[in-house]
């Protein structure tokens, strides 16, 4: 069985060569952001439901991560929700098992998202 | 009700789509006239129409918001929205204008509207806001090529964890891991039915049973709450915050009252009011899937509120839970399904018969034959049902239920 793909959201990464079909559905239809430089990457532009649908068409299993929106690390191993989770439906951030079971997280979690509008 | 007292209040106390939330602020505070206009997807209850109006709060811009449905035509949203577009205050202080669900407004193929949005967005003065539960039309995904397109998703279940036990502390509760995380997995994503579920268990413990085994823990004792909180309720404020409690479809919530009225043993003139108004309902979801025209979908709650609240009132009607009901009344409701006229226009189709009767008369008869598998095989190959799988476990749920029953 061939090796999934492990893609971290909100990260670049890259793919091997699929085509002019399947590059377009990624990019220009599915909203996966491109650069020639770095690579692909799901964002808040993304149907990300319909990206990994394109990439499995073409062969192309995929293993998502979601990051810690507090810490930057990644929240999925570990995760009491890891089988009920569907990743290409929730938002792109998560918590990591670090900063989940904090007490005062909800108030680390506001303060990185003023941290992060103030830029 | 704790989801009400819970609302985010500010943009930052909002959980998930962080990057959504971000990009849009960015937007907003770099918007000059001339740029794109920002289309917010993605499902209902995922913050896209609380974030714009917390962010217009905190822009201290004045917000103004039209929602799609009340706008049908190129000209009526020339009128409604022309003059938002073009003023600015005497101090150049902008309006952010919000359109929301679009998509009822892309349901209208040849009216114009979204060419219309599409060539004035680059005049307006003023920021638009758009924004659409379904994607996928074809009309949005041409609006969302012009537009900067932004997803609105469910929050993850870890950050719902995080909020329900902000609430649990603001509630001063001891609320157990295990205990948070079975909501957490319950609500699947819907941060509402999660605090709704967290206060659903902690209600039998106010009226002082102390037994936490017997709390109010699934989501089916959650809804028979909501629906008794609305037949018990002592005013329409009680009764329209039940109803808001529900998370469920305006279908299944005009199935579900139905049933209960029907064996509720009111007396006959009131009945017959109850059920008025349950029709009315019918009606305007009926209207509202037809047209696309969302937004009448506030008054459907109002409408149990001011018509049928007042008949129930006082006059001890219980949620019927999952109870069947006879096969006649079955049938009226089934009637309201796709799955139904589509099998009743395949059916009229063979049996050359209208459709209309095909579902009133006949097929009521045709599951009930369906017992003989002879007959019943015949009738799946002569319908094409073995080509088409979801039809096909639609009819098997009717029929399994017609044999149950």
């Amino acid at each position: 069985m061939a090796e999934k793909k492990r893609i971290i959201v909100g990260g670049w990464f890259d793919l091997p060569r699929l085509g002019t079909d399947v590059f377009g559905a990624l990019v220009r239809k599915a909203g996966v952001a491109y650069d020639k430089s770095t690579g692909f990457k799901f964002d808040s532009g993304t149907d990300i439901q319909a990206a990994v649908g394109t990439l499995r068409s073409a062969g192309v299993e995929v293993e998502l991560v979601l990051r810690c929106y507090v810490c930057g690390k990644e929240s999925c191993p570990g995760c009491p929700y890891l089988s009920s989770c569907d990743r290409t439906r929730v938002s792109t951030f998560c918590l990591c098992g670090d900063h989940a079971p904090e007490k005062s997280v909800f108030g680390t979690y506001t303060k990185t998202f003023d941290l992060n509008l103030k830029g | 009700m704790w989801s009400e007292k819970y609302r985010p209040k500010a943009m930052d106390k909002l959980i998930g789509n962080e990057d959504a939330r971000l990009v849009l602020t960015l937007w907003l505070s770099k918007w000059e006239p001339g740029a794109k206009a920002a289309l917010l997807m993605g499902p209902p209850g995922t913050g896209k129409t609380t974030f714009v109006n917390l962010l217009a709060k905190a822009a201290g811009m004045n917000l103004v918001d039209l929602n799609a449905s009340d706008v049908r035509t190129k000209e009526m949203l020339r009128r409604r929205m022309g003059e938002a577009m073009s003023t600015v205050s005497l101090f150049g202080e902008r309006s952010l204008i919000f359109l929301d669900e679009v998509d009822g407004l892309a349901g209208r193929a040849d009216y114009g509207a979204v060419e219309f949005i599409k060539e004035s967005v680059k005049e307006s003065q003023n920021p638009i806001v758009m924004a659409a539960n379904d994607p996928d039309s074809d009309e949005i995904k041409k609006l969302s090529s012009s537009c900067l397109a932004i997803r609105f998703r469910p929050p993850p279940p870890r950050e719902v964890e995080m909020y329900l036990r902000e609430v649990a502390r603001g509630e001063g509760l001891a609320v157990g891991e295990e205990e948070l995380r079975r909501y957490v997995r319950e609500a699947a994503g819907d941060v509402r039915q999660a605090i709704n579920l967290l206060q659903g268990s902690q209600q039998p413990s106010q009226g002082g049973d102390g037994d936490s085994s017997g709390r109010y823990k699934d989501k089916d004792r959650s809804v028979s709450e909501a629906f008794n909180g609305f037949f018990g309720a002592t005013g329409k404020d009680e009764a329209m915050a039940s109803l808001r409690a529900l998370s469920m479809s305006p279908f299944e919530k005009v199935r579900e009252i139905h049933r209960s009225i029907v064996k509720s043993g009111l007396p006959a003139t009131e009945m017959a009011k109850a059920l008025e108004t349950v029709s009315s309902a019918d009606l305007l979801i009926g209207r509202m899937m037809k047209s696309g025209e969302w937004r009448m979908l506030r008054y459907l709650d109002r409408l149990f509120v001011e018509e049928l609240f007042q008949v129930v009132k006082g006059r001890a009607v219980r949620y019927s839970g999952q109870d069947d009901l006879p096969f006649p009344i079955l049938a009226r409701i089934w009637n309201d399904s796709k799955k139904i006229t589509e099998l009743s226009r395949r059916y009229a189709a063979k049996a050359r018969t209208s459709g209309r009767s095909a579902r009133s008369q006949d097929l009521p008869y045709v599951f009930a034959l369906c017992s003989r598998k002879r007959f019943r095989e015949d009738l799946e190959h002569a319908l094409a049902l073995d080509a088409d799988p979801d039809l096909l476990e639609s009819y098997d749920k009717f029929l399994q239920k017609e044999a149950a029953r």
